[in-house]
């Protein structure tokens, strides 16, 4: 009894994960069967990249900079006279293209843009919008979920690629104020010295699969939200949550492709 | 299978959860007519009529709307449902990032017509004009406007597609005396005008008896009674009269 009483919530919780993830591919489903017809959503996408864009940049460059000047400083600070100067170089150029913009990005905008899509969402769920683009024929599929969906495909890898030169930038000014003995030549050897054109590119790519991972799962939480202002915080805490969550698994998820590549 | 021109509900039956709404609801709404739909708070009035357009499926019985069953119909059946059904939800549900003309050229609009907001101004004008406001609210955020010139933006937004019906809900809730009677005016004149057969969800009782060429209600899940303004007010059934001679359905539950 005991043993059966103690597996019934874990039934319901797996039960409850299958069933999200079961109206989760729906809507990614729906979400591709409204593709075919651009016009019906590209202004609203791009009104929403643009959003998305403008508005996140500066916090976005700032907590790069942030990421690159921490770095560089470190690296100086545990490496020095144990390896040589341009190592710092190495690191920043690395740990920031890699690993420090695409993720501080990934984050600043789970807090910009996700937590800000759920609420938003989650507000016309329980103030009958959505209920009201029903009841005018009209998908709010392709008049919410899509621009948005694209929306983040199609910003966040420009702001990862923004994010790593404020990074790179930061890192390096940081590095020849602070590192003893670090100069530009230095900095900018180590930097080329193990550098992999492909770095850039698995920024990009996780920069995209964050996008997309943010926006999707931030109109899923807000699509299934219930439940006056109450219930408007939870979902904007349940998308907080659940998109840092996943761009952690995504970004662990990603690592095997530095291997193949 | 239902009839062309009315609205049927057939055996209704809805639950969320544990909590039991709709226990078997029976009602036919004849073509051209207003039927007020009265009951006490939370009986599930906006429940029922939510069901007419699918935003809601039951959880058994079936609604037909002009001959068509709103569970079996096809997507394209239920847009075509839709186009055809006007919906003034209770708290006008305008979208509050759009402005009024945004919002009028939603409804004018569709997904394949894409026209552009401003090819719709004079259009947008004529439908305010029909529900007493003038143009100058056009460009302003339903934020801006007051709870009455909220409701007939949310009129304006329903008869955008020229429906043969028309469903209210709760059209005068939280509206001053004044106001409210304009939008009982509003109700009798929009039949007239466009012909159209409405359910008026309520518990306004002088609004329901002003309005209604019949009244139904509904009480515990089920259509307690149903008839013209005056058998109702002559029904001696004891919930009919306590409600009516307390002149607010609350009394009922409390």
């Amino acid at each position: 009894m005991i043993r059966r009483a103690a597996s019934l919530p874990l039934i319901a919780h797996v039960r409850a994960f299958l069933e999200h993830a079961g109206r989760a591919t729906l809507l990614a489903g729906a979400v591709l069967r409204a593709l075919p017809r651009p016009r019906s959503y590209m202004k609203a996408t791009i009104q929403q990249a643009y959003i998305m864009g403008v508005h996140s940049l500066p916090l976005v460059l700032f907590m790069a900079m942030l990421g690159g000047a921490v770095t560089s400083q470190q690296t100086g600070a545990q490496f020095a006279g144990a390896l040589p100067i341009w190592v710092v170089g190495s690191v920043v150029a690395k740990s920031v293209i890699t690993e420090l913009a695409p993720v501080l990005t990934g984050l600043v905008l789970v807090g910009r843009i996700g937590a800000r899509i759920a609420a938003e969402i989650g507000t016309m769920r329980v103030t009958e919008q959505l209920d009201a683009l029903y009841a005018m024929g009209r998908d709010p599929v392709r008049f919410l979920v899509v621009p948005r969906v694209l929306g983040g495909f199609l910003v966040f890898p420009a702001l990862v690629v923004l994010a790593n030169l404020a990074g790179m930038f930061a890192g390096w000014l940081l590095g020849i104020l602070t590192v003893d003995g670090l100069t530009t030549a230095d900095f900018l050897y180590g930097a080329r010295y193990y550098f992999e054109p492909f770095d850039v590119w698995y920024s990009v790519i996780k920069g995209t699969a964050f996008g997309g991972a943010i926006t999707f799962l931030a109109c899923y939480i807000g699509l299934e939200g219930q439940g006056g202002a109450e219930g408007v915080g939870r979902t904007t805490t349940m998308a907080t949550v659940v998109t840092t969550v996943a761009i952690m698994i995504v970004d662990v998820a990603v690592v095997p492709l530095l291997k193949l590549f | 299978m239902g009839e062309a021109g009315r609205i049927e509900f057939r055996g209704i039956h809805k639950s969320f959860g544990r909590q039991v709404v709709l226990r078997g609801v029976d009602l036919t709404v004849h073509e051209g007519e207003t039927l007020v739909l009265l009951g006490p708070s939370g009986t599930g009035k906006s429940v029922l009529i939510k069901h007419a357009i699918g935003l809601l499926r039951p959880d058994a019985g079936d609604v037909f709307v002009d001959g068509v069953s709103i569970v079996r119909a096809t997507p394209e059946e239920l847009l075509a449902v839709r186009r055809r059904v006007g919906y003034v939800f209770q708290n006008a549900a305008l979208f509050d990032s759009m402005t009024v003309l945004e919002n009028l050229w939603l409804a004018l609009d569709d997904d394949r017509n894409l026209r552009s907001v401003e090819s719709c101004r004079d259009e947008a004008a004529e439908l305010l004009e029909k529900v007493n406001l003038d143009r100058t609210v056009l460009d302003k955020y339903p934020a801006e406007l007051s709870g009455g010139m909220r409701k007939r933006v949310g009129i304006a937004r329903a008869i955008a597609s020229r429906p043969k019906y028309l469903l209210y809900d709760e059209p005068t809730t939280g509206l001053d005396p004044v106001n409210a009677e304009n939008i009982d005016r509003l109700i009798m004149e929009l039949r007239r005008e466009l012909g159209v057969t409405s359910i008026v969800v309520t518990h306004d009782l002088e609004s329901a008896f002003q309005v209604g060429d019949r009244i139904a209600l509904l009480y515990e899940g089920r259509i307690h009674a149903c008839g013209t303004p005056d058998a109702i007010l002559a029904n001696d059934d004891p919930v009919v009269r306590k409600f009516v001679r307390r002149g607010r359905i609350d009394a009922v539950v409390a």
